[in-house]
């Protein structure tokens, strides 16, 4: 019965209504939504690092995290190969690298490049580069002096495709090898810096260059399921002889990336609370008005007999709709404005060499996060909800004498 | 000469789906100085017709003069101005400006013809002394009795001297023994200031303090008698 | 005080918890924005200070080119001629004379190819933090030769300490192979790992003789006294590097020039903050919106009333606006004040947000950052409520103007 009174009371002065509900929409919609774009941000950070040679998780010789050289290199895959065939679930994908620093450099400029062996085949499913050549064409197992390149590299060094590059690194034997390769693709990147940073040949040619025999210096995964990561990784680590390997996930990986997610995080909250206090002020006003609106009315209900719980529970109801409508719209309407964005995303390549430098990419496609919904729509609710309260006790404190003698 | 001249005034309202005659063709001429009551039971168009006098609201068709005003053809803010300086009101629930003193409330309507604050201040201080509110300048609405709160209203109706003033059932809302007192004063300002009063009223012994009773009954002037007043 | 000052005053406190809690609304608001605000610009302040400081100063005078190909025969072949032209330009705090050459850098163990800086070690402490960032050993002096300066994480990679010997080769500006053997004197850390493991410094004399660069520089690196005049100090640089050598072959490049990704990340930080903010302050305005209606349907009565007696509609809106005015001032005040004093105390002891620090490094903040009050930020946040509130009270303001009288009068 009180349900209904609630639901005609909020329509005896519609205008009032709309106007709340409207902040209420607003809110809901702007946290939800820009939430969604925080994700999506966020998201394309992490698909970007870990498409960018990291993968899920990875396997190192132990000792090569903080001193990527050509000593720290597993010399038989094999092993770190069966403990992956054994722990990970279906669906998994692995690749193995050489991944040493070099110097790469032709008859005008010299760099300083990540030079990575590949086995073409495999790292196309789990890293950018399978489909990042947008001239020239992808390695083949049998490139023996083929070499890939970033376009920003190629353009730095005044070169082309079919051109000579030079490549000097470390060997076993610490010396100095070298050796030349010829470009036969050039890759695009999210970010120039990757352009400029990787050069990519056959893991093959890589071993043979270095001296390497079958020697690897990582192990790249992808699992079909992110979340599983942790658990898969300590399943790995488990079963490899932790003296000679380290397994560590994206997160350990890309340690600043995880930063920014937490930055992100512990924003997103702190503005979900921001938006509720700029919304909460209109709801107790809103609630107040109408409450001293109808003191005679609550006079009445009183001197009817009807207990002050009564009227409280009234007085919320009212909140309640009127917070259940505007968060329902709000809803509908950031999956809505999410959706429509989701196909092309928003393009920022406006601002593409401040993108890089924050880390971020050109493209964002805003993803919405189950549990983000979930605490927005809670924090308005039970909040909103508190903050009637305050309206709700008033109304039910108006003695009947007070409530009728009020003009 | 006439103060008021009004020729076939008709005006009719929605009221839902019903279309209501609240006027049905009024012809009716008040001279200055008069002290008119329009009496008829409620819903007789008294109230219709006060309105349409002081510019508040306006006929569908006639034609209305004031001070020698046609109203019919002016616009919202002429017809305020036109308010402003000609008519004076007084309402049944007092309607004053419950921020505002009552000196501020006889002040409000000279402030806005634009008097001097020295001359408004020495104008309402006297009238609310004519009125018989010598202690209450400084009290807000809420803090005078409703009898106080109505000569509040007359004293604003009257102060800037309009050519009219027009009282919607000023008495009704108050108990007998002050309406008659409200009504005593009405009529001294009127024979005292010349100012010409018509109000409406379905009380026999406001009736009897007319000088003129022009009876309204379906929107129509049922009669009209000249009294020679309480 | 003007009657209408005093009704709408007076109207406010009829209902002084309504009023009270609107006014609270808007300082809220207010507060925020002044906070945010002095933190982004001061912390934008930070990272510029410090990118300039550690990277590349305010304004570089580089052969035109240079700073896309960084190619070694890009030289500025005159660097004292601008050094004339940057000491006749009062803006001017400092300068210095960098020269740049990729090379291969071994240690006994180990073989990285960084790029090799000569600078003078005098005036390269007037302009960067360099000197400031040693950790261990110490800073280059002035007639030091086979010294050099390694940054903290490639000394790591190279498996280097202080006093140990790196052999560097690289290619010299006629083409010849550059070659010497250099000790490491100073280990630096600027937290910016890119800049850590990328580089090595050492005395520009020796750099020159090195590289065959003929008394050539590739970067003539100025400091301006502050930021506001890079622009000054650039126009009249750009002026006189025309007279010297070729024709527009010197190039005068500003650091939002040197460095776009910074300015363009700040302008993306701003952007996205006034998207925020302005969702906010609209949030904000509906939530008070209510309060302005009301006063209208609460005293459509009493506007009948005064419409009666010969008020002006103008007059109403007159009347509302500035009782909204007056709470929109009131909060915006309130909020100025409580949101100064927040900063204020934040800009003494500083904000941490934990387990930020190593992410901030890399922007060039400190662990600890501090907003910075200004005019500026304490003003353009609660102008632009102030803005939006007028706007909220526009419409009642505006509605009121359509009352008739007795339709008014007759409302409940």
């Amino acid at each position: 019965m009180h349900l209904q009174l609630a639901w005609r009371n909020i329509w005896r002065n519609p205008k009032r209504t709309a106007v709340i509900m409207t902040a209420i929409i607003i809110g809901v919609w702007s946290m939800i939504f820009l939430g969604a774009l925080m994700r999506g941000i966020s998201e394309g950070m992490v698909r970007n690092g870990i498409s960018t040679l990291t993968g899920h998780i990875q396997v190192h010789h132990r000792g090569y995290r903080n001193d990527p050289v050509i000593e720290n290199s597993m010399t038989d895959p094999e092993v770190v190969e069966t403990a992956l065939r054994e722990t990970l679930p279906d669906g998994a994908q692995w690749t193995s690298r050489v991944r040493v620093n070099a110097v790469a450099s032709n008859a005008r400029h010299t760099a300083g490049v990540t030079f990575v062996g590949i086995d073409p085949a495999h790292e196309a499913g789990i890293s950018f580069i399978g489909k990042a050549v947008t001239e020239g064409r992808y390695l083949r197992d049998d490139d023996k002096n083929g070499i890939v390149v970033g376009r920003a590299l190629v353009d730095k060094f005044e070169t082309g495709l079919g051109r000579k590059i030079i490549m000097m690194s470390q060997d076993t034997d610490r010396e100095v090898a070298s050796r030349a390769f010829r470009i036969v693709g050039i890759f695009k990147a999210e970010m120039q810096a990757t352009e400029k940073q990787f050069v990519f040949v056959t893991k093959e040619a890589a071993q043979h260059m270095l001296k390497l025999k079958n020697g690897i210096s990582e192990m790249s995964v992808i699992l079909p399921d992110q979340k599983e990561v942790r658990h898969a990784a300590d399943n790995v680590s488990a079963a490899l002889p932790s003296a000679d390997y380290e397994v560590q996930t994206w997160r350990e990986l890309l340690p600043l990336i995880t930063a920014i997610l937490n930055i992100y995080d512990g924003f997103m909250y702190i503005w979900f609370v921001v938006v509720f206090i700029a919304m909460g002020f209109g709801i107790v006003n809103t609630t107040l008005m109408a409450v001293f609106e109808r003191i005679r009315e609550f006079g009445l209900f009183k001197s009817l007999g009807m207990k002050p719980m009564w009227i409280i529970r009234e007085v919320l109801a009212e909140s309640f709709f009127i917070l259940l409508i505007g968060t329902t719209i709000g809803n509908i309407l950031s999956f809505l404005s999410v959706f429509a964005l989701s196909g092309n995303g928003i393009d920022l390549s406006a601002l593409a060499s401040g993108l890089e430098y924050a880390g971020m990419s050109r493209i964002i496609y805003p993803a919405i996060y189950s549990h983000d919904v979930i605490i927005a729509n809670l924090v308005v609710f039970i909040l909103g909800l508190l903050v009637s309260v305050y309206p709700a006790v008033k109304a039910a404190r108006f003695t009947p004498v007070e409530a009728l003698t009020h003009a | 000469m006439n103060i008021v001249e009004c020729t076939d005034v008709k005006k009719t309202y929605q009221q839902g789906k019903i279309v209501v005659t609240a006027l049905g063709g009024v012809s009716l001429s008040i001279q200055k100085g008069g002290f008119v009551a329009l009496a008829g039971p409620s819903g007789s168009g008294k109230t219709t017709l006060l309105n349409i006098i002081g510019g508040l609201d306006s006929a569908d068709s006639g034609r209305v003069t004031v001070n020698g005003s046609t109203l019919d053809t002016m616009n919202q803010s002429e017809l305020a101005s036109l308010r402003l300086h000609n008519i004076g009101f007084i309402f049944q629930a007092y309607n004053l400006i419950p921020v505002l003193s009552a000196l501020e409330n006889v002040e409000f309507v000279m402030l806005l013809q634009g008097v001097p604050l020295a001359e408004r201040r020495e104008r309402a201080k006297n009238i609310l002394d004519d009125v018989g509110l010598e202690d209450t300048y400084d009290r807000r609405p809420a803090e005078l009795s409703g009898g106080q709160q109505q000569r509040v209203a007359v004293a604003r109706a009257i102060v800037s001297d309009p050519a009219i003033v027009l009282a919607d059932e000023p008495t009704a809302n108050l108990d007998s023994k002050t309406g008659e007192g409200l009504l005593e004063m009405m009529k001294q300002m009127n024979e005292k200031k010349k100012v010409t009063f018509i109000f409406s009223t379905h009380d026999k012994m406001v009736m009897d303090y007319a000088r003129r009773l022009v009876l309204i009954k379906d929107g129509l002037v049922a009669g009209d008698e000249i009294r020679d007043g309480g | 005080m003007s009657i209408d000052v005093k009704m709408a005053w007076r109207n406010l406190w009829r209902n002084p918890r309504r009023s009270i809690l609107t006014i609270l609304a808007i300082s809220f608001a207010s507060l925020l924005l002044v906070f945010m605000l002095s933190w982004q610009f001061g912390s934008y302040e930070t990272m510029i200070d410090s990118a300039v400081k550690i990277h590349t100063g305010h304004l570089q005078v580089q052969a035109k080119g240079y700073n896309d190909k960084k190619g070694i025969r890009m030289v500025v072949s005159d660097p004292a001629a601008v050094g004339n032209i940057l000491n006749n330009t009062p803006e001017v705090a400092a300068y210095t004379y960098r020269a740049n050459a990729f090379s291969l850098v071994s240690s006994k163990e180990r073989t990285y190819g960084v790029v090799v800086v000569g600078i003078d070690p005098v005036r390269e402490a007037g302009v960067s933090t360099l000197k400031k960032l040693i950790r261990q050993g110490s800073y280059l002096s002035e007639g030091d030769t086979d010294q050099a300066l390694v940054g903290a994480l490639l000394a790591r990679n190279l498996k280097v300490g202080l006093g140990d010997e790196l052999v560097v080769l690289g290619q010299g500006r006629d083409g010849s192979v550059a070659a010497t053997v250099v000790k490491v004197k100073g280990i630096y850390r600027s937290g910016q790992d890119d800049f850590d493991r990328s580089s090595i410094q050492i005395p520009l004399k020796n750099f020159q003789d090195i590289y065959s660069m003929r008394g050539a520089v590739h970067e003539v690196v100025a400091l301006g006294k502050s930021l506001e005049y890079v622009s000054e100090i650039k126009m009249a640089v750009a002026a006189g590097v025309e007279d010297i050598g070729n024709k527009g072959h010197l190039v005068v490049l500003d650091w939002m020039e040197l460095m776009p990704g910074l300015i363009e990340a700040i302008q993306m930080d701003l952007y996205s903050g006034f998207i925020f903010y302005l969702i906010l302050i609209v949030v904000v305005a509906f939530s008070i919106l209510n309060t302005f209606l009301m006063a209208i349907f609460e005293r459509t009565r009493e506007f009948g009333v005064l419409l009666a007696i010969g008020t002006t509609p103008g007059r109403l809106s007159k009347l509302l606006l500035i009782e909204s005015t007056i709470m929109a001032i009131a909060g915006i005040v309130f909020g100025i004040i409580l949101g100064s004093l927040l900063t204020w105390y934040f800009q003494v002891h500083g904000i941490v947000i934990s387990g930020t620090s190593e992410l901030m490094r890399q922007f060039g903040l400190p662990e600890r950052i501090y907003p910075q009050l200004s005019i500026l930020s304490a003003s353009i946040g609660p102008a632009a409520v102030l803005f939006i509130t007028f706007l909220t009270a526009l419409y009642p303001a505006l509605k009121v103007r359509r009352f008739r009288p007795v339709e008014a009068m007759t409302a409940i």
